[in-house]
C-alpha cells in the first residue's frame, strides 16, 4: 500500500557563510537527514518507524506526506507517487501529530466537519463517518464541547479521529503518545488496533521503543537518516543477536559515538549524548515541526 | 461549480465562526466603539462649547459699580460701536454680544478669577477731562481673551466713527477712503465629512482586519493546526480565499460598527451638524457610496495585511510586521489630505492614495474624473489580488520547508529548479506589475518626448510608443520568466507550427480589419463609446501625420513591435501561466479580457471604445495560439491585423473610389463587410481543422 524507495533528503546547514557556494558544489556543507531509505507497508500492518530524536523520522513522514520534495528516490501511496499527484496523495494519507492542535473557538464537531471538507468528503459520508468514529474513540458526548475546553487526552482522541474523518488507506502517526498518561497512551493503542482491524497500512514513527515493540508488526531502526535494520522482531534479533529493542539501539548509539555513555537502563533515547555535529544538524531539522 | 461554491462558503463559515466566537474580535469590534467615541465626543464637547459656545450667547463683562454699567451700557449700545456692515456680513453676521453685570461687592478680578465673568472692565465714570476703559481678561482661558480682543475692537469702532464725525465737521473736503467688498468665485465647500471620513475608514478598516487576519494565519501556526491544514489535499489557494472572505467581511463589520456608533453618539451630543453642516442629513446615496469605498477599502487591506501575516510564524512576528505597515499606510492617508491632491497621473495608480483620493471625490459630491476612478479602482483590485496570490504561495510555506530557511528575504530569492511554465499566481503578479510600470513607462516617455522638442514629432512619439511597449509588456514576462527559471520555449510557446496555421491567420487578417473598423463606428452610434468631436479632431490630425512618414516607421512601430511584444506577452506568458490551471476556453477569454482591459488603458485617458474590438481580437488571437499550440501564427496574425488597419488608414484616399458613401455613415459598404466576413470565416475554418504539428503536445498540460 505504502511504498518507499531510496528515499533521500539534505540540507542546507544554516550556519555556513559560503552557503550559496557550498550548496552549488554539494560539498560538506548540507547534511544528510534522510539517506536512501527505502521500505513497505501492506494493509493490515502497523509499521514503527524508530529512532532517537533527530533520526530523520519527521522529515521522512513530511516527504511522504508530498510537503517536502525528496532530493531523490520516491514514495508511492497505492499508484500514486507523492512528489507527482501530491493531492491525489494527500486525500489517501492520514495524518495525527503529538504537535496536533484544535481550533479552540470551534465545537470538536465543526472542527472535523471542517477538516472533512478540507478532504472534500461529502457532507452526508461525513457525518456518518463521524459518527462511526465518534463512538469508537468515545467521544460523542464531547461533540457539542468548544475545542479550547477539552482536557490533553480528550484533545489527543479528537485529533485521533480528525486522522481518520476521510477513511484514508494509510495512517502516518507522529509520536502519537507523547505527552500522555497511562490512559491516554491505553487509547492510543487501541486506535491503533482499530486501525489494523480496518486494513489500514500504518506507518507510527516514535522514540519510545518498549511501546513499539508491543505495538507494530514490523520494524525499521533509523539512526543518522538510514535504517539501520528492518524486519520484523525475529528477524531483527537474529541480525542484531539481542533481545530487546533498546539493546539494539545502544548498539547503535555507540557504533555511531565512541566513548559516550547512554543511560541504557531508560526505554527511551536520545540524541543529547551524541557528540557528532551532524546529530544536532539533524535535530534542528526536525524542530521545525 | 456549484460544489465548489458550497464548498468555499463552508470553508468561510468556519474562518468566520473561529474569529466571531473569540473575545478579543468582539472586544475590537463592539467594545471599542461603545468606548470611544463617547469619550471623544466628551472631548471634542469640551473643546468646542469653549471655543465657540459663546459667539451665540454672547460676553458677560463685568464692572465694579452701578455707575460704570452705565456708561459701559451706552457705550454698548451705541450703534457706532458696531462694526460697519462691510464687516458683520463678511463674518456672516456672527458679531458677539456683551452683557453687563455690577460685581460688587467683590472686585472685578475677584470675580474674574473665580469665573462668574468672561471679562471685566474698570470705567472712569468722569463725562469731562481724559476717559478711560481698562479692559481686564483672565490669561488662561480663551473664552476671556476672546472676549477681550471683541471688546477692545468695540471700543475702537467708537473712537474710529467719533474722530471720523470730528474731522468732518472741521474738514468736510478731507478724502476719507471708501470700502466695499465683492465676493468672486465660488463658495469652497469645505466638507469636513468628505475629507476626514475616508482617513477615518481606513483606520476602522486596518482595526477590524488585523486580529483577524493574525488569527486565521499566524493563529494556524500557533495552535499546531497548520501542519495539518497543509496534510490537507485542499488547495492552498482554496484556504486563503475562505480566511480572505472572512477578514474582509470582520473588517467591513468593524467599519460599519464604528461608524453607527460614531453617528448616534455625534447626533446624541448634537455634534453632527457642526461636523456635516448646516443641514445635518446625510442621504441613502452617500451611505450607499461609504459602502462601497468601505468594500474597496477592507478588501485592499485585507489582502495586504493577510500577505504579511501569512508568513509570520508567530502572533507577536505578525503584529511585529504589521505595526510598521499601519504606521506607513497612515503616511499616504494623510498626504491625501493636502489640497491640489487630484485622483489623476500617478496619483490614480500609487496604492492607497488612490482609493482615499476617490473616496474624498465621491463624498465631495464634486464630478468625478471617471479615468482616474476607473483606474483607481482596477488597480487597487490588481494589487489586492497580487496581494492575495502572495499570501497563497508565503501561507504554510515554513510548515513544509525548515523553519530557519524561510525569511522575508527568501521570496526575493531566485528558486534553484524552475517550474516549465509560469503558475497562475505568477500570472496574477505579472498583472499587478505591468499595470504600474506600463503607467509609468509611457507617461515618462510622454513627458520625455514633449520635454524634447516643443512639437513632438511625430517619428519620435512613434518610437517612444514603441519602446515603452518593449520595456513594460517586454521586460517584465521576460524578467519575471528568468527570475523563476522556468523554460523559455515552454513559457512563452516557442514551437514550430504547421504552415497552414500561418495561411488560416493570414486569410482571418484579410477580413478581420474591416470588423475592427465597424465596431468602432457601432459603439460610436450606440453611445457606448466616449468618440468626442475633440478626439475624433486628434484622430484626424495623427492620420494626417502618419502620410508624412514612412511606411516602414509605422509598420515597425505600430505593426511588428506590438504583434511581438504583446503576443509574447498575452498569449505566450499569460496564455501559460493561465492554462496550467483553467481549460483552454477558459484562458482564452481571461487573456483576451486582459488584452483588451490593457488597450483601455492608454497614457493618463480611458479609451474604453478599444475595449471590444481589442478583445474580440484577443477571442480569435487566443483561439489560434491554442489551436497552433504555438505563440507564431498568432504573432503573424497580429502583424497582419495591424498593418492593415495602418496602410488603410495611410492610403485611405486612393481607395475611396472604391466605396462610396464611405465618408458619410462611416459605414462600410456591405459588399466588402461580407467578402472579410467570408476571409475570417475560412481562415478560422482552416485553423479549426488543421491538426497540430506530430512533435508538438497537443496541449502541455491537458
Amino acid at each position: 500500500m505504502l511504498a518507499i524507495e531510496h528515499l533521500t533528503k539534505r540540507f542546507l546547514l544554516e550556519a555556513s557563510p559560503k552557503r550559496d557556494k557550498a550548496s552549488e558544489n554539494g560539498d560538506g556543507q548540507t547534511v544528510l537527514a534522510v539517506d536512501d531509505l527505502s521500505f513497505e507497508v501492506a494493509p493490515r500492518q502497523v509499521y514503527g518507524l524508530l529512532g532517537p530524536n533527530g533520526a530523520g523520522k519527521t522529515t521522512t513522514l513530511r516527504m511522504i506526506l508530498g510537503l517536502l520534495a525528496p532530493d531523490s528516490g520516491s514514495a508511492r501511496v497505492g499508484d500514486v507517487e507523492t512528489a507527482v499527484d501530491s493531492v491525489a496523495a494527500k486525500s489517501k494519507l492520514g495524518f495525527v501529530s503529538a504537535n496536533d492542535g484544535v481550533y479552540p473557538w470551534l465545537t470538536v464537531r465543526e472542527m472535523l466537519l471542517y477538516f472533512a471538507d478540507l478532504y472534500a468528503v461529502p457532507p452526508g459520508v461525513a457525518n456518518d463517518q463521524l459518527s462511526h468514529l465518534a463512538e469508537v474513540m468515545e467521544i460523542e458526548t464531547l461533540l457539542d464541547r468548544r475545542a479550547g475546553s477539552l482536557s490533553t487526552g480528550q484533545r489527543q482522541r479528537v485529533t485521533l479521529v480528525r486522522g481518520l474523518i476521510h477513511d484514508p488507506p494509510v495512517m502516518l502517526l507522529d509520536e502519537p503518545t507523547l505527552g500522555l498518561d497511562v490512559v491516554g497512551v491505553q487509547t492510543v493503542f487501541r486506535y491503533i488496533d482499530h486501525l489494523r482491524s480496518a486494513g489500514k497500512a500504518v506507518v507510527v514513527c516514535t522514540h519510545r521503543l518498549d511501546e513499539a515493540q508491543r505495538l507494530c508488526d514490523r520494524f525499521g531502526l533509523l539512526h543518522r537518516g538510514r535504517l539501520q535494520h528492518e524486519g520484523t522482531m525475529t528477524e531483527l534479533q537474529t541480525q542484531t543477536g539481542r533481545e530487546h529493542l533498546v539493546d539494539m539501539f545502544v548498539d547503535l548509539l555507540d557504533g555511531a559515538s565512541k566513548g559516550t555513555s547512554t543511560a541504557a537502563s531508560s526505554a527511551e533515547l536520545s540524541a543529547s549524548g551524541s557528540s557528532t555535529g551532524e546529530l544536532a544538524a539533524d535535530g534542528l531539522a526536525e524542530a521545525s515541526s | 461549480m456549484s460544489g465548489t461554491t458550497t464548498r468555499l462558503w463552508r470553508l468561510t463559515r468556519k474562518e468566520l465562526r473561529e474569529t466571531l466566537r473569540d473575545r478579543r474580535t468582539m472586544l475590537t469590534l463592539v467594545v471599542m466603539p461603545l468606548l470611544v467615541y463617547p469619550l471623544l465626543s466628551m472631548a471634542l464637547n469640551r473643546f468646542l462649547l469653549s471655543t465657540s459656545a459663546a459667539v451665540g450667547q454672547g460676553y458677560l463683562v463685568g464692572v465694579a459699580t452701578e455707575a460704570e454699567s452705565t456708561v459701559l451700557q451706552s457705550i454698548l449700545n451705541d450703534e457706532r460701536s458696531q462694526p460697519p456692515s462691510e464687516i458683520a456680513d463678511a463674518s456672516d453676521g456672527a458679531v458677539a454680544d456683551f452683557q453687563v453685570a455690577v460685581t460688587e461687592p467683590i472686585t472685578v478680578a475677584e470675580a474674574l478669577i473665580s469665573n462668574q465673568l468672561d471679562i471685566g472692565a474698570v470705567v472712569s465714570v468722569a463725562t469731562s477731562g481724559r476717559r478711560q476703559i481698562e479692559v481686564i481678561a483672565y490669561a488662561g482661558d480663551d473664552a476671556s481673551l476672546s472676549a477681550r480682543r471683541v471688546l477692545i475692537e468695540r471700543l475702537q469702532w467708537l473712537k474710529l466713527r467719533e474722530s471720523i464725525e470730528l474731522v468732518s465737521r472741521l474738514e468736510p473736503e478731507f478724502p476719507f477712503f471708501e470700502v466695499q467688498s465683492t465676493l468672486i468665485g465660488e463658495e469652497a465647500e469645505e466638507s469636513l465629512l468628505a475629507s476626514v471620513l475616508p482617513l477615518v475608514l481606513v483606520l476602522m478598516t486596518i482595526t477590524g482586519a488585523v486580529y483577524p487576519a493574525i488569527d486565521l494565519t499566524a493563529g494556524e501556526r500557533e495552535r499546531g493546526t497548520m501542519e495539518a491544514l497543509m496534510a490537507s489535499p485542499v488547495p492552498r489557494g482554496a484556504v486563503l480565499v475562505a480566511k480572505y472572505i472572512a477578514v474582509v467581511f470582520v473588517a467591513m463589520l468593524t467599519a460599519v460598527v464604528n461608524l453607527v456608533a460614531m453617528t448616534v453618539t455625534l447626533s446624541l451630543t448634537g455634534l453632527w451638524s457642526l461636523l456635516v453642516g448646516t443641514d445635518g442629513s446625510v442621504g441613502v446615496l452617500s451611505m450607499i457610496q461609504v459602502l462601497g469605498i468601505l468594500v474597496l477599502f477592507s478588501g485592499f487591506f485585507s489582502a495586504v495585511l493577510l500577505s504579511l501575516t501569512s508568513f509570520a510564524k508567530s502572533f507577536k512576528e505578525a503584529q511585529a510586521y504589521l505595526i510598521p505597515v499601519m504606521l506607513l499606510s497612515l503616511g499616504p492617508a494623510m498626504l491625501s489630505l493636502m489640497p491640489g491632491m487630484t485622483l489623476s497621473g500617478p496619483m490614480a495608480v500609487t496604492p492607497l492614495i488612490n482609493i482615499v483620493l476617490l473616496a474624498q471625490g465621491i463624498l465631495s459630491g464634486d464630478e468625478l474624473d471617471v479615468a482616474g476612478a476607473m483606474l483607481a479602482i482596477v488597480s487597487t483590485i490588481a494589487y489586492a489580488s497580487a496581494a492575495l496570490a502572495l499570501a497563497a504561495k508565503l501561507f504554510g510555506s515554513d510548515a513544509v520547508t525548515r523553519s530557519g530557511e524561510a525569511s522575508i528575504g527568501s521570496l526575493l530569492q531566485r528558486p534553484r529548479y524552475g517550474t516549465p511554465v509560469p503558475t497562475a499566481t505568477e500570472a496574477g503578479l505579472l498583472v499587478a506589475l505591468l499595470l504600474p510600470v506600463s503607467f509609468v513607462v509611457s507617461n515618462g516617455l510622454t513627458q520625455w518626448v514633449s520635454a524634447e522638442q516643443q512639437t513632438p514629432q511625430i517619428t519620435l512619439q512613434l518610437i517612444a510608443n514603441a519602446i515603452g511597449l518593449v520595456l513594460a509588456f517586454g521586460f517584465v514576462p521576460f524578467a519575471l520568466t528568468w527570475f523563476s527559471r522556468h523554460q523559455w520555449t515552454a513559457t512563452f510557446r516557442l514551437r514550430r507550427a504547421k504552415w497552414s496555421f500561418f495561411a488560416g491567420a493570414s486569410i482571418v487578417a484579410l477580413g478581420g480589419w474591416a470588423f475592427a473598423h465597424e465596431l468602432v463606428v457601432i459603439a460610436d452610434q450606440l453611445g457606448l463609446a466616449t468618440l468626442r468631436e475633440d478626439q475624433l479632431e486628434r484622430t484626424r490630425a495623427v492620420l494626417e501625420k502618419w502620410k508624412q512618414v514612412s511606411p516602414i516607421l509605422l509598420l515597425a512601430t505600430l505593426a511588428f513591435t506590438p504583434a511581438v511584444i504583446e503576443e509574447l506577452c498575452f498569449r505566450g506568458f499569460l496564455f501559460s501561466a493561465f492554462r496550467s490551471r483553467l481549460s483552454p476556453v477558459q484562458t482564452v477569454v481571461i487573456t483576451s479580457l486582459l488584452f483588451g482591459a490593457f488597450h483601455v488603458f492608454v497614457g493618463s485617458t480611458l479609451l474604453i471604445e478599444r475595449f471590444l474590438p481589442t478583445t474580440l481580437l484577443g477571442l480569435i488571437l487566443g483561439f489560434v495560439a491554442w489551436r497552433s499550440g504555438s505563440v507564431w501564427p498568432g504573432m503573424w496574425l497580429h502583424f497582419l491585423h495591424n498593418a492593415l488597419l495602418e496602410l488603410v488608414a495611410r492610403y485611405h484616399e486612393s481607395f475611396e473610389f472604391l466605396a462610396e458613401g464611405y465618408e458619410t455613415s462611416g459605414h462600410l459598404p456591405w459588399s466588402w463587410l461580407a467578402s472579410a466576413g467570408c476571409c475570417v470565416v475560412i481562415g478560422l475554418v482552416v485553423i479549426r481543422i488543421t491538426t497540430q504539428a506530430k512533435d508538438v503536445p497537443i496541449d502541455q498540460s491537458a
